[in-house]
Order: C-alpha cells, then structure tokens, then sequence
C-alpha cells in the first residue's frame, strides 16, 4: 500500500469516529398537530407525571450578589449536572453532579434532605413557605411549569417539533403579554403525550438563550421506590434544621409583614410573613428583609459591579433578565426578580411604605 | 558466471527531496565474493546500503538480494542478512550480552534454546568473549564496533553488509576484523563492504564497484583492474648504460626518473637477463600495475562532499 | 518483540524511578493528611481526597485522582514518545528493523509496553495508596460495615473493590489514547523530547479548551473530556454516561492516531 493510500485510510477512520456521535442528530422528529394551549395545559399540569433522567443546565446570568446568595448565583450563571427521579410532586430526588462529589435534594412527603458528599452531611428540614430557587427547580419539567404558571393560551404559539433524548417533542413559544417582565420569550419542547417538559430555553432579548435546561437523557418510566426514600449510610451525618435556606428564615422570624400587592403583583403566598413573592410565571420577583450586616455585604457585593447603580432609595443592579434592588431606606429589604427596573424600584417603594411590624408589635 | 548472485539491483535511484543521492545504480554482487563498495564521503554509499536492507525506499529501481526482491521480502530474506550501517548502535544502559540477547530474541522465529551459547559463541568470534558486565555505555568505541560486528553475525549470516566496518578502529583491530571477514568468507559467507579506504578494500576484495556521485562508475574485478600494465619497474645503478644497452636492444624507456626506469616489456626475468649480461647491475626489478588509487581517482570527480563555490564570474575592469 | 520490549521496559532504571517518582507524590499527601487531619475544603481539591479522612480505603482513588490529571500522562507521554524518536536517536532503530522486525509490530509492541508501563503504575500508586490509607487514614475508631457511595448510600466491601479496580481500568485506557499519541509524534518527531513535549502540550491545551465555553463545539472531541469521569462509579447509581462516552472516545483516539503512526512509519525512510 502506498503512502498516499494509508493515509486516506487514516482520514476515513477519522471521519468515521468524528462523524458518528452526530448521526442521531440527523434522525427528523415527527411532526405533531398538538394546539398550543392543549401543549400547554399538559405542561402546567405536568407536575405528578413520573420519570427520570440526566439534565444538563447552562445559565447566562452572572449575578454578583456576594457569599450569601452564591448558590443562587451558581444556579443561574453556571453549568450544571443534574440527575433526576420524579416520582412525583412528593417523592422526587435532584442530584447535582460534581467533580469531586454531588450535592443531593430527596424530597419526602413534607420534608427535603439536602446532602453534601464532600461534608457528608446530610440535612432535613420541613418544606417551607417560601424559599429560594434550588437545582429541582432547573430540571426541564419543573422549569416548564414555572414558567408557564399563570399564562394564558393567547400568550402562546406552537413550534416545531425536535428530538430530544431520543423523544420526538413538540414546541411551544410563550411570549408573555405583561410589560412588566425582562424576559422576552420562552422556548419549550415537551413531551407530547405527558406534557413533561424536556428542553426549555428562556430568552431576555439577545439571540442567545439566558438559560437553557435540557434533557441529555430522559425516561418516562419512574424511580424505584428505593431511589427516592432516605437511605444515606452510616457515615453520613444527619442533621435537622428549622429554616431551608435564607429566605425561609426570614420569612419565620424577621418580624415583617409584607403587603399583598406591589407594583401591581400579587403576592403569590396566603400567611403574614416578612417574605413576599410576588407575579406569575416569568413576571416574578422576591422580597427578602435582611439584617444589618448582611445588608452591608450584599450592598458592597452590587456595588463591586460596574452596572450597578446608586439611587436615592437604595442600590439597583441589572445583570441580563434578572434585577436586584437593595434598599437603604427604612427596612433592608431585598428585591430580586426577572422584572423590569422601573416595576423593581415601584415595588421597592411599596413594601417600604406597606411593610408591617408583627408579632408582639403588631 | 554460474554463481548465484547475492545482490542485484537495476536502475536504483533515490531522491531525497530534490536531491539525486543514488543514480541508476546497477550492482552486481555475487555469492562468494568479498565486494568492496568505495566511493567518495557523501557518494551515496550509506544510502545504498540502506535501500538494500528496505531502510530506504527507492524512489525508483529494483532491488534483489539472495535472490529475492527487496523489500518486498524482507521477511525472508533479512534474516540471512547480517548488517552493520553507519556505526554500530546498542541500548547504552545494557550490557553487551544483554544487548546480543535482545536483538537475538526480535528476529522472527528466534528459538529461546540456544540463544546463550549462540550469544557466548558469536562473542568469541569478535574478540569480546571476555567482557564483563558493563554496560555499553561504558565501552570503547573499539569495543562497540566488536559488538555491532557481533550482532551482524548473530544468526550465521549467508550475507554480511558492512558499512565502514574498522571505523575508530586500531590497526590491530583492523587486521583482526580483516581476518574473520576473510576466514566467514571461506566458509561460504559473501561479504559486502563499503568503505572510502583503498588500502583496506584493495586487501580484502575480490571485486569492487565505485560510486561517484550517486553513480556508478567502475564495477570490476579486482584481479582485472590490477592487472599488469605492460611496463616494467627496475633500479638500476648506472642508469645512462642502462638506458644506451636498452636502447640498442630496441626497447623504450617510457620513464626516466634519477636511477629508476619503466620499461615497456612483458617479461622481466628476461630483461634483467639482457641487462645483467650486458653487466648493468639491477638492484630493483617489479611488474608495474595500477593501484587502485589511480584507478578510483581516474574515475571520479573532486570529492563529492566538498561543496566548493562556483567560480564568480569574471569582473570586466575597465 | 513484544516480549523483547516488556524486558526492555522491566529491565531499565528510568521505569522504576518513573513510577517511584509519581507514587512519591499521593504517598506525601496521604501521610501529611495524616499527620495533619486537614482535609481539602468542599468543591476544591481531587476528588475523594475529603472522604479518605473517615474512609481509608478510599485513598486509592484519591491518589488516582491526584496523578491522573497530570502526572501520569507526562510519565506516560514521556515513555511513549521514546518508542521510536528513541530508538532512532540511540541508532538502534535500523538494527531492530533489519533483524527484521516488522514495522507494524513494532509499532504494536512499542504500544504494548507503553501501555504495561501505565498498568503497573496505576497499580503501583494503587496498591501504595491502598497501604497508607488503612494504615495512616481513615478513623479507625469506627467500624463501618463498607464505604459511602458519592451519592450517599452504603457500598458493601465488593462493591467498593469492584468499583475502584473498575477506575483502575478506565484510568489506563485514558492513558492508552495518550500513549497513543505519543507514539503517533514519536514516528513523526525526530526527539523524542520533542514527542513527548507535543503530546503534552495536546493534553494541556485540551483541559485550557474544556474551561472555555467557546469551545462548546468541540468539547465532547477532547481528550481529556472525560478523564476524571471514573468518578461516576461511585454515584449510586453508577451514571454510565460519561465512563461509556470516555471509553468510546479513548478507543477512537487509540484507533485513529495508531492508523497515523501506522500510516506514517510504514514507508517512512529510517535514514538516523
Ligand atoms: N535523509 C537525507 N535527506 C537528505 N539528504 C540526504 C539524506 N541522507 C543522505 N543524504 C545525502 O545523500 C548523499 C549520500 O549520502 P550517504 O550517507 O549515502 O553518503 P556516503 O557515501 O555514505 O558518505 P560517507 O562516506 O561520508 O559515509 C549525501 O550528499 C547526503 O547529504
Ligand atoms: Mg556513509
């Protein structure tokens, strides 16, 4: 064999190995006649269906928030590994996939156990009111619901249909009719015949998506019993802690009341908590009071950032959909939501003037 | 010519690049011979040697040796094929023996049994039968260029192919070496060597090719090219008597140098009769025939490797 | 030959004091853990390396960790970028092909014994590590029946034994497709320093291009994309994904740059 032969043997092999990974993305998905507002409804009510399956996440939000609030930062700015069992609502884990460890969700009944494998520790609390977003809020079908909660057939347009983990899935485009939200659209495809959700793809204006969370691989068949029942070994830790993360904490104990309605929102919980949420689906945003020194941190944190800005009432940052406001007057309440400045700084000004003392001082 | 031929190649040329470094060579080595292969430093001989042995691919020509083409059958034919090319080579951090065993064990269809003694023996052969345990690193260049032989000889080779194989070597070591080349001869072994040194070549071979340039200019016996010239050299004391009864017995002096003559004849014992009756004393008397210097040197060009300016071009200074 | 090229290999000093030299390296941090009690703190650090404080037996596995993203593949690049720029170099290329020895099962033997090399490494720091960690780690104090999976549950003594000598495993093949590559440029180089540097300097620029995201296209082509994916043995499940696509992608590498070396040493004029 020549030199020249050998070597053109060398480049098909080649081609071959280079090639074959992307022959599955050449298999067509089938078309579906599925109506918006019927792929729609699937999907909010998606939240019992079963499955399981390996998520991959890649957010586009770089929030400088400071310590504090860094796993939220890491959730919405970062990759992430997401292994998922959904039994359903009530029984369902969320393993998020590290280098060197995983840090788990088990969702039992009332309760949620959070493990670390690098501090083998594992930590249950009851569910809470409030709290903040957490990695079983990125997998695909739970971000479709959220998402999509609230909005309205009108609201939505069918797209084609593609291949996703190996599932032929239709799409569905939200563009939400409120003004008062920086998200510009919505892409999801979901699986028809559940309405699982299975790629979602969230647009604030540029062409590139700010998050998107994907199925890589997807079952419909759901975990075994085992897999999402409490079965840590004997060296793991178990602790119980009364508060979930920050926000519930304050929502317990800070001695607030937050006003039913800011900027025009409903707040989205029934109780008399110092947390409010407020909006629905992509019109959304958070109030959380802080203490003194937490505060400080967060506002050196914003301010560390070139974007943000220092106004009379507080400080405002703007990272992509998601605008953070801190307050300086009054209560420290911090705002947080994918809404446009000027409903964020509206808001800001009616929690300061709506927030109410509780408790012993009510 | 009813021997075998050993190597044969017809048209053989190879460019390196754009370069010609062997020519439309046509060798012809038969069984039996000792062939000595001369030519100038950079003539193309090492690059030879390796197309023989399918180092080097020809860019054109064929090649065969025991009578089977090269290297297309490499498989079958190198391994009655003993080699040294350019230097010897051995792993530095292992003895000598240790390297022996190992070359011995990556032949093909190498058998296990034997192989110390086959080791032991070829050891013997070379001279280094007593060397310790040293490794190679620490030998002298004489003692590597032992071993390489050794390893050229390892599986009783039917053709040895030597390049400049008495490199670096002392004269005792050069006749040792002429020697066993000599004696594997007798035993039925060809020898192929090449070399740039004419003394060495003119007292081993048998037949010698000379290269010039990548091509091959002379390719011969050695007993032809040395054949006598038709003169005769004698010394003679009184060499203008000499020259006057030489003259009258119709011979011609062709040279006249101080008291030595050549005389065109073709029998001495019968012109120093003539002389001697004549009473002219002749103190020297041979047959005078060509060296291979002036063989070689008549055939080639200025060195091949001497890559002298071309000369600039004449200045008009007007 | 091949037989020829594992002696070789056993019988030199450089090997020995190869492995000596990357086994030095977990042995320091499995005793300085010991002494100190300090672990790594959480998201920093090779994996497992904050398990071995409670769990002994899993310090084989940190000492992979720890060799593997480095060590290993300089030592491996090393040796198989000496296979033939080496024996071309020393001169005693010409008088191993004209013993004869085939060119292709030279090239096949000189993989072999890079890939021997890699086993008896891997084993060597594995078996090392093994030691230090039950005697010098772990909190012997408690006697727990297994080990704890990355997901949390219990790993029973055989689950952990065939887990790990499962790493060992997909850790060699990592190493194959880099003495693959090595060997590819040692046919081309004409050092094997050279060889070994370029093949280096494949594996580096492939973890830089991992952290970037503009490399997205071409990650999953990467070498060293799936590495450190023996991890995914000790999820629980264990997460087949990347270990499956690391296998496939390493046997491409092994496959697509042996056929070059092939191609290229086949014909190739030995003129050293
Ligand atoms: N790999 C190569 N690339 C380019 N040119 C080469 C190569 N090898 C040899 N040559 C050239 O080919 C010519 C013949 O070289 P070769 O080594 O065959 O000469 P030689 O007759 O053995 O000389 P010496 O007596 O000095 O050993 C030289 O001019 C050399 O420069
Ligand atoms: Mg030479």
């Amino acid at each position: 064999m020549t030199s020249l032969r050998r070597w053109c043997v060398v480049a098909v092999v080649a081609a071959v190995v280079v090639a074959a990974p992307l022959l599955p993305r050449l298999v067509p998905a089938s078309a579906s006649d599925v109506t918006a507002a019927e792929l729609l409804s699937r999907v909010q009510a998606s939240g019992d269906q079963a499955y399981s399956g390996y998520v991959e996440t890649d957010g586009a939000v770089q929030l400088a928030v400071g310590d504090d609030f860094s796993d939220l930062a890491e959730l919405f700015g970062d990759r992430l590994r997401l292994r998922v069992w959904w039994q359903d609502e009530d029984a369902w884990r969320v393993n998020r996939l590290l280098l060197s460890g995983e840090e788990d969700l088990v969702h039992d009944g009332e309760r949620t156990t959070s493990y670390d494998y690098e501090r083998a520790r594992a930590v249950t609390s009851r569910d809470p009111d409030i709290r903040l977003p957490r990695t079983s809020d990125l997998v695909p079908p739970s971000m479709g619901r959220i998402t999509t909660d609230g909005a309205d057939a009108d609201e939505v347009s069918r797209l084609p249909a593609r291949r996703i983990a190996g599932v032929s899935a239709p799409g569905l485009r939200l563009e939400p009719a409120s003004g008062q939200t920086t998200i510009d659209h919505v892409d999801l495809w979901a699986d028809e015949e559940t309405g699982l959700a299975l790629r979602v793809e969230v647009y604030a204006g540029s062409s590139a998506p700010v998050l998107t969370t994907v199925f890589e691989e997807f079952s419909a068949a759901g975990p075994e019993p085992d897999q999402v029942a409490d079965t840590w070994s004997g060296q793991v830790e178990r602790d119980f802690d009364d508060t979930v993360d920050l926000a519930d904490a304050a929502n317990q104990y800070a001695p607030f009341r937050v006003p039913r309605r800011v900027a025009g929102l409903e707040r989205r919980t029934a109780g008399t908590g110092a947390v409010g949420v407020y909006g629905t689906g992509v019109t959304r945003l958070i109030a959380v009071p802080l203490r003194e020194g937490d505060a400080d941190d967060l506002r050196e944190s914003l301010l560390g950032s070139p974007a943000a800005v220092a106004t009379d009432t507080g400080t405002l940052l703007a990272v992509g959909p998601v605008s953070v406001f801190l307050t300086s007057e009054g209560f420290s309440y911090v705002l947080a939501g994918t809404v446009t400045d000027e409903t964020l700084l509206r808001a800001a000004e009616d929690i300061v003037a709506g927030v109410r003392l509780r408790g012993r001082f009510e | 010519m009813s021997r075998d031929t050993a190597i044969r190649t017809q048209g053989l040329t190879k460019y390196f690049g754009r370069f010609e470094a062997v020519s439309d060579l046509s060798l012809d080595v038969r069984e039996g011979d000792v062939y000595g292969f001369l030519g100038a430093n950079g003539s193309g001989k090492t690059t030879t040697v390796r197309m023989l042995l399918g180092l080097v691919l020809a860019t054109s020509g064929e090649i065969e040796v025991l009578g089977r083409p090269m290297p297309r059958s490499g498989r079958e034919v190198l391994p009655h094929v003993g080699s040294m090319i350019e230097g010897p080579a051995a792993y530095a951090h292992l003895s000598g023996r240790a390297n022996l065993t190992l070359f011995d064990a990556m032949a093909p269809r190498s058998r296990r049994t034997g192989r110390k003694d086959r080791v032991e023996e070829t050891l013997d052969r070379v001279g280094l039968g007593g060397v310790d345990e040293r490794p190679v690193k620490n030998y002298s260049l004489g003692m590597r260029q032992r071993l390489g032989l050794a390893a050229a000889l390892l599986r009783k080779p039917r053709l040895l192919v030597l390049d400049e194989p008495t490199n670096g070597l002392d004269p005792q070591g050069i006749r040792d070496i002429r020697a066993l080349l000599l004696e594997l001869n007798a035993d039925g072994t060809t020898v192929f060597v090449s070399s740039h040194l004419l003394a060495e070549i003119e007292q081993l071979c048998t037949r010698v090719g000379v290269l010039d340039r990548g091509r091959m200019v002379v390719q011969e016996e050695l007993a032809v090219l040395r054949a006598p010239t038709g003169r005769i050299l004698l010394g003679t004391p009184d060499p203008d008597a000499a020259i006057a009864q030489l003259d009258r017995l119709g011979r011609s002096v062709e040279q006249h140098d101080g008291r030595r003559l050549a005389v065109r004849a073709a029998d001495a014992a019968e012109l120093n009769a003539e002389l001697v009756r004549a009473g002219i004393g002749v103190d020297e008397l041979s047959v005078e025939r060509r060296s291979l210097e002036d063989v070689v040197l008549a055939a080639t060009s200025a060195g091949n490797d001497t890559f002298a300016r071309p000369p600039r071009a004449v200045q008009d200074a007007s | 030959m091949i037989r020829v090229e594992l002696s070789k290999l056993l019988r030199s000093r450089r090997t020995w004091t190869t492995i000596a030299l990357i086994d030095a390296l977990p042995t320091l941090v499995g005793v300085l853990l010991a002494v100190t009690d300090l672990g790594p703190r959480p998201g920093e650090g090779p994996a497992f390396l904050s398990a071995v404080l409670t769990d002994g037996t899993l310090f084989p596995l940190a000492a992979l960790a720890i060799v593997l993203p480095l060590f290993l593949p300089i030592a491996v690049s090393v040796t198989a970028g000496e296979a033939i720029a080496g024996e071309a170099a020393a001169g005693t290329l010409r008088y191993v092909l004209v013993r004869p020895v085939g060119r292709l099962r030279l090239l096949v033997a000189k993989l072999v014994a890079a890939m021997a090399f890699v086993v008896l490494t891997v084993l060597v720091v594995a078996a090392t590590a093994y030691v230090v960690g039950v005697a010098l780690l772990g909190d012997q104090s408690v006697q727990v029946v297994g080990s704890t999976s990355v997901s949390g549950t219990s790993l029973s003594t055989p689950e952990l034994v065939g887990r790990t000598f499962l790493a060992l495993g997909y850790a060699m093949l990592c190493m194959l497709g880099v003495a693959a590559i090595a060997l590819f440029l040692s046919t081309v180089a004409s050092s094997s320093l050279g060889a070994a540097l370029g093949t280096m300097s494949i594996f580096v620029g492939s973890s830089l291009l991992l952290t970037l995201d503009a490399s997205e296209a071409i990650r999953d082509y990467l070498p060293t994309r799936y590495w450190l994916a023996f991890v995914d043995l000790f999820r629980d499940p264990i997460l087949w994904r990347d270990l499956q696509a690391g296998v496939i992608l390493q046997v491409a590498y092994v496959a697509v740059f042996f056929a070059a070396a092939w191609a290229n040493f086949a014909t190739k004029d030995v003129t050293d």
